[in-house]
């Protein structure tokens, strides 16, 4: 649905990055461990949250 | 607990910072951890009255991200138990962020601000107003002001010579802080973690240094990390006076 | 009780003789709207 606001793991921060991550590695050409890098989320658990998140607004909107 | 502690700062900004402490036992170390993480309270939003939910998503749930969005929190204007209003009014087609909420009082504020709260299409709408209320992380995981507070033994790494011409070259890795033959303090970061890569073709012994504790402190931005760290230190403090005091006869 | 029909998207006044079944177009498949009223939840 939305990027969860917290790590589930660590508690990090992470919705805060989400879409500038979007905006580089998902729409943009960059390299998504550069630009996680870039962003600062070091710890693996913070990073899949990043890289395995799917935006759902989009598909669940004409259901309402 | 006589003797003072002696607290050499490795790195440290706003965020995140890593102490080392000598002359601690372990036991007083994981008793500053689980304070930083358990006893230092940080403003959470608790009660969310929504006027107007047209989102796709359901009340609990817009309730439940709010509550994990981090608040400045002003420690010396309130106490545990007290709260600060906060209000959100939002429509679509637009995002709501975490920034776009108001406060009653300036000194609470979303720590972040590019928080995505909820996504709104044409006509959704969302509207509420929330109390936000200080406590501590052991009522509630929200109220944490740590995230991930840890910390490992300072090692030492001393050189006792060259290594077998013939020995296989194996990665030899360490993680956390370590302490050169000259006192200096490195992270293994720097080199990769591993250290055949700062001593190539020597023979390393590594040990850790007795009461020598690295901690890694990062803040989830309610406070700064100086405040984090100093009121955790406060608060183990008063709670062992109190025991102190107690136990006396 | 209102409710609004998913077809005509028009609002629904039910009564006990009715049945379930929009008066306007026949269909069958009512929406409950959300009550107007402030909605309290509590974030644990």
């Amino acid at each position: 649905m939305m990027i969860p606001v917290r790590c589930f793991t660590c508690g990090n921060v992470i919705g805060e990055h989400w879409e500038e991550f979007k905006a580089r590695a998902r729409e943009g050409e960059e390299d998504p461990a550069e630009v996680l890098d870039e962003l600062g989320v070091d710890r693996h658990c913070c990073r899949r949250m990043m890289v395995s998140h799917t935006d759902l607004v989009d598909v669940v909107s004409p259901y309402q | 607990m006589a003797d003072d502690f002696d607290v050499e700062v490795v790195t440290r900004d706003d965020r995140s910072a890593r102490l080392l402490v000598r002359g601690l036992t372990p036991a007083v170390a994981n008793g500053l951890r689980r304070t930083m993480l358990s006893e230092v309270p940080t403003f959470s939003i608790d009660t969310v009255r929504f006027v107007e939910n047209s989102s796709v998503m359901f009340d609990e749930m817009v309730g439940l991200r709010l509550g994990l969005v981090p608040l400045t929190t002003p420690l010396d204007d309130y106490e545990v138990g007290e709260s600060a209003t906060l209000a959100l009014d939002v429509e679509g087609p637009a995002t709501a962020y975490s920034g776009d909420i108001e406060t009653s009082d300036d000194l609470v504020q979303p720590a972040d601000e590019n928080v995505p709260i909820i996504e709104l299409k044409e006509g959704q709408r969302l509207e509420f107003e929330a109390d936000a209320v200080l406590d501590t992380g052991k009522e509630h995981a929200k109220h944490q002001g740590g995230v991930a507070v840890g910390y490992r033994h300072l090692q030492r790494v001393t050189v006792v010579g060259d290594a077998d011409e013939f020995d296989e070259e194996e990665p030899n890795i360490l993680r956390g802080v370590i302490e050169t033959e000259d006192g200096e303090l490195v992270h293994t970061e720097e080199f990769d973690a591993d250290l055949t890569n700062r001593h190539p073709g020597k023979e390393l012994e590594i040990e850790d240094v007795p009461s020598a504790f690295v901690f890694h402190i990062e803040s989830d931005g309610s406070l700064s990390v100086d405040e984090l760290t100093l009121r955790a230190v406060q608060s183990l403090r008063d709670r062992a006076d109190e025991l102190a005091e107690k136990v006396a006869v | 009780m209102s409710y609004k029909c998913s077809r005509c998207k028009r609002d629904v006044e039910l009564d006990e003789y009715g049945g379930v079944r929009c008066p306007y177009c026949g269909h069958r498949v009512l929406l409950k709207e959300r009550a107007p009223d402030v909605k309290e939840v509590s974030v644990n």
